[in-house]
């Protein structure tokens, strides 16, 4: 008799776990390369920088965002992921956000700036927080026309972080609309809506007595585009 | 709030070339000067015996033989990152996995890739601020002064007006009480902190003292409420597992264990102590997995340890196994030949397995090993194998072995009530009742006698004499609460009543650090740390 060496569905689910955090591995080490070769090429060509450059590091930042995205949401599907919540200098975290994207905004002439007290402190998972913010910034940055704004403020019992720009603002079916179910698809516009899904999804993570944290989207920039807010209580 | 590099000793670790050139570069245009790039775990660890390192940043997915966790485990186990030096864990995975595997050694930060240029300066700078604001408290760590280390959190705390800092030493601060015991104003602080918001971890701070003041029912609840409210939080499940073992509940502990093995079973430590307990309760099948498991894991880390084997052979034996059994005894005589403690306990578990079998020369011969072996190195073995080996003993009609070594372990561990009870449950499951109190009962007399006559030469004013006296005693009883008590009293005196004389003060301080140690309580050491403090000050 011969047996064939497939692995069987049920082998697959159960290894589906170290699968995709051997390959997230894989990938993220490509990524990190790709980012430190794209930092040598922009040193070497001191004067004239081709927009391609920038096109690379925005598509290299999303699909890291997309990736650690991925991977949470599935942590949270299996009930293996809670938040490590500490207690942040929201400065610190706008800054982290910064660093992350400055050979993004050091390539394009779009202006992002952040507007925080520097004595405002946040309870939450930094990294997980983080990255969402990272994903809904560089988003912005390719809506917007030349400027984003990054701000946090404290409003009652919640940490508001806003991310706001000069764009056309967000499509109809983005506002206002309940982010419980999963994005759909819109493959014409490349727009999946998972950022938001993800920022909503771990802004529920963050609780404090009755209150929870959420996010809300509108076309209320005072820079006349797209309004993000996440609220943290 | 640039960094200088210059002065600093880098070292890279990182299997990648591509990757470790990149950062080399990075750190360069940054102002490095001497970094050091090693490829493997194994290397990069020779490389940190040789020279003293700044700043590591080490990749967590390393080929070879180590990952990134070990080199840390065993950098900090033989102390070669020293104090203020700041080790950074760069990982590509999400840091839950890692997080989870890591015990008690943590590194100072994580860096996730892919990370940008500006991210990893920033990184490097915000730690070592750190490093630096907490450099005063932590040498005094260090050099085990546990008391200056909370004077200097005390100053930093009056001192200090960034909100973030405090947070920081207040953590420091309730840790360090606990650690020397005063368990009250380990509360306080937690509970301040607590008044401003509800920490993860203040809220196991608090369950953690009421575990110290054996309120085991209240901090079951608080660690209960956690692992509730964080699911991952497997700091809250190893306390859960403490405070029901204090409770003496052994099946709560080990399911709680079990739990927190499922969520992270790579870390030895854990499945160590699942065995542990699972063989305790005869749960032989889980204690045969976590052993395997255990064995497994500490062949490339640094708490790998011989002990695993032998526990494995017991459980098969447990189970009737004996063949198994024989095979894991193999393995031991052939891969720790030169280590008299795993020699013995594979001798034990032979001398046992023979004798089920019937195999009397075999048995004998096993049993003559052990006879040897307890001769030649009683001073290098451990307590808990020397007391299995009192039992054999006394099984194979040596009574007075069993009793020699039953005496010598009774008396340089009478402060340690849980060995003490680990050994009247011995007795009094194996030898007879009675057998261990009238052991324990005479051994206290002696040291009751011992004291006084101590006492007595330095009443007379020979405290030279006392002092000799006492620190031969110490010398065989290395951790006895009263002799060290005893000595630092008649240091002091000796203070007090000459010229004191720094190095005296030093000696006493050290004393006091090992009282602290062997965790006398708070209000005996305070006493005497404020007295010895007051000489030095007025000196």
């Amino acid at each position: 008799m011969i047996y064939l060496l497939v692995p069987d569905s049920d082998m697959l689910a159960t290894n589906f776990s170290a699968l995709l955090a051997s390959s997230v591995h894989d990938i993220k080490n490509s990524l990190q390369e790709l980012k430190m070769v794209h930092s040598q090429i922009e040193g070497i060509l001191k004067e004239q920088k081709p927009t391609e450059l920038k096109q690379l590091n925005f598509e290299a930042n999303r699909m890291n965002n997309s990736l650690m995205q991925l991977l949470t949401l599935y942590k949270i599907g299996i009930s293996q992921c809670s938040p490590i919540i500490d207690e942040h200098y929201v400065t610190d975290m706008l800054e982290d956000v910064v660093e992350q994207l400055s050979t993004l905004t050091s390539l394009s002439n779009i202006q992002l700036i952040t507007e925080c007290s520097s004595n405002l402190v946040c309870y939450c998972d930094s990294v997980m927080i983080s990255n969402a913010l990272c994903t809904l910034v560089n988003n912005a940055q390719r809506y917007c026309l030349s400027k984003v704004l990054l701000s946090a403020k404290q409003e009652d019992d919640y940490v508001v972080f806003c991310i706001e720009d000069d764009g056309k603002g967000y499509p109809e079916n983005f506002m206002s609309s309940d982010y419980q179910q999963l994005p759909r698809l819109d493959l014409a516009t490349g727009n999946t809506g998972l950022g938001l899904f993800f920022a909503k999804t771990i802004a529920r993570l963050h609780v404090k007595g009755d209150k929870r944290g959420f996010i809300e989207t509108d076309n209320n920039s005072q820079l006349g585009g797209a309004r993000f807010k996440l609220y943290l209580p | 709030m640039a960094i200088d590099l210059a002065s600093k000793k880098i070292l890279i670790i990182e299997d990648q070339a591509s990757m470790s050139n990149a950062i080399k570069e990075i750190l360069r245009s940054m102002g490095a000067k001497f970094i050091l790039i090693e490829t493997s775990g194994v290397s990069a660890l020779r490389a940190m015996r040789i020279k003293k390192f700044d700043i590591v940043l080490c990749d967590y997915n390393l080929l070879g033989k180590k990952n990134g966790q070990q080199v840390l485990e065993e950098a900090r186990h033989f102390k070669l990152l020293p104090v203020n030096s700041i080790f950074i864990m760069v990982t590509g995975e999400f840091r839950m996995e890692i997080v989870l595997n890591a015990i008690e050694n943590k590194p100072d930060d994580y860096l996730i890739k892919p990370f940008s240029l500006k991210q990893l300066s920033s990184r490097i700078e915000k730690c070592q601020a750190r490093k630096d604001y907490m450099a005063s408290i932590e040498n005094e760590i260090d050099s085990g002064n546990l008391y200056q280390a909370i004077h200097h959190c005390k100053r930093l705390l009056v001192q200090s007006d960034d909100k973030k800092m405090r947070l920081q030493i207040s953590k420091k601060y309730a840790e360090l009480s606990i650690m020397v015991g005063d368990l009250n104003m380990a509360k306080d602080i937690y509970q301040d902190l607590q008044h401003e918001r509800e920490l993860p971890w203040v809220k196991l701070g608090l369950g953690t003292v009421d575990f110290y003041l054996g309120y085991y029912n209240q901090a079951i609840n608080v660690f209960q409420e956690l692992i509730e409210q964080y699911p991952m939080m497997l700091e809250a499940y190893d306390w859960l597992v403490k405070a029901h073992e204090s409770m003496g509940n052994d099946v709560h502990a080990t399911s709680s264990l079990n739990s927190a093995v499922t969520l992270s079973p790579n870390s030895i430590l854990r499945q160590r102590k699942l065995a542990l307990l699972a063989e305790k309760i005869e749960h032989l099948t889980t204690a045969t997995k976590a052993y395997t498991a255990a064995i497994n894991l500490g062949k490339n880390s640094i708490h790998g340890s011989s002990s695993d084997y032998s526990g494995l052979a017991n459980v098969y034996v447990k189970s009737n196994s004996l063949d198994e059994a024989l095979r894991v005894v193999n393995t031991i005589n052939q891969q720790f030949r030169d280590d008299p403690e795993a020699n013995l306990r594979a001798a034990l578990v032979e001398t046992e397995i023979h004798q089920i079998q019937g195999n009397k020369m075999l048995a004998l011969q096993a049993y003559e090993r052990i006879v040897n072996l307890n001769k030649q190195f009683s001073k290098q073995i451990s307590r808990e194998t020397r007391l299995e080996s009192a039992k054999t003993f006394h099984l194979n009609g040596n009574s007075e072995v069993c009793d020699d070594i039953l005496n010598d372990l009774i008396k340089t561990n009478i402060d340690d009530k849980i060995f003490i009870k680990n050994i009247v449950t011995m007795c009094d499951a194996i030898i007879g009742k009675d057998h261990a109190q009238v052991l324990i009962k005479q051994i206290k007399k002696e040291l009751v006698d011992l004291n006084n006559k101590g006492v007595s030469l330095f009443e007379e004013g020979d405290s030279k004499e006392a002092l000799v006296f006492f620190e031969k005693a110490l010398a065989i009883m290395p951790n006895n609460h009263t002799i060290i008590l005893n000595i630092v009293q008649i240091l002091l005196h000796d203070l007090k009543s000459s010229n004191s004389d720094p190095r005296t003060s030093m000696i006493a301080q050290s004393y006091i650090n090992k009282a602290v140690q062997l965790g006398i309580p708070h209000n005996k050491i305070s006493v005497i740390q404020t007295a010895l403090n007051d000489i030095s000050t007025s000196a």
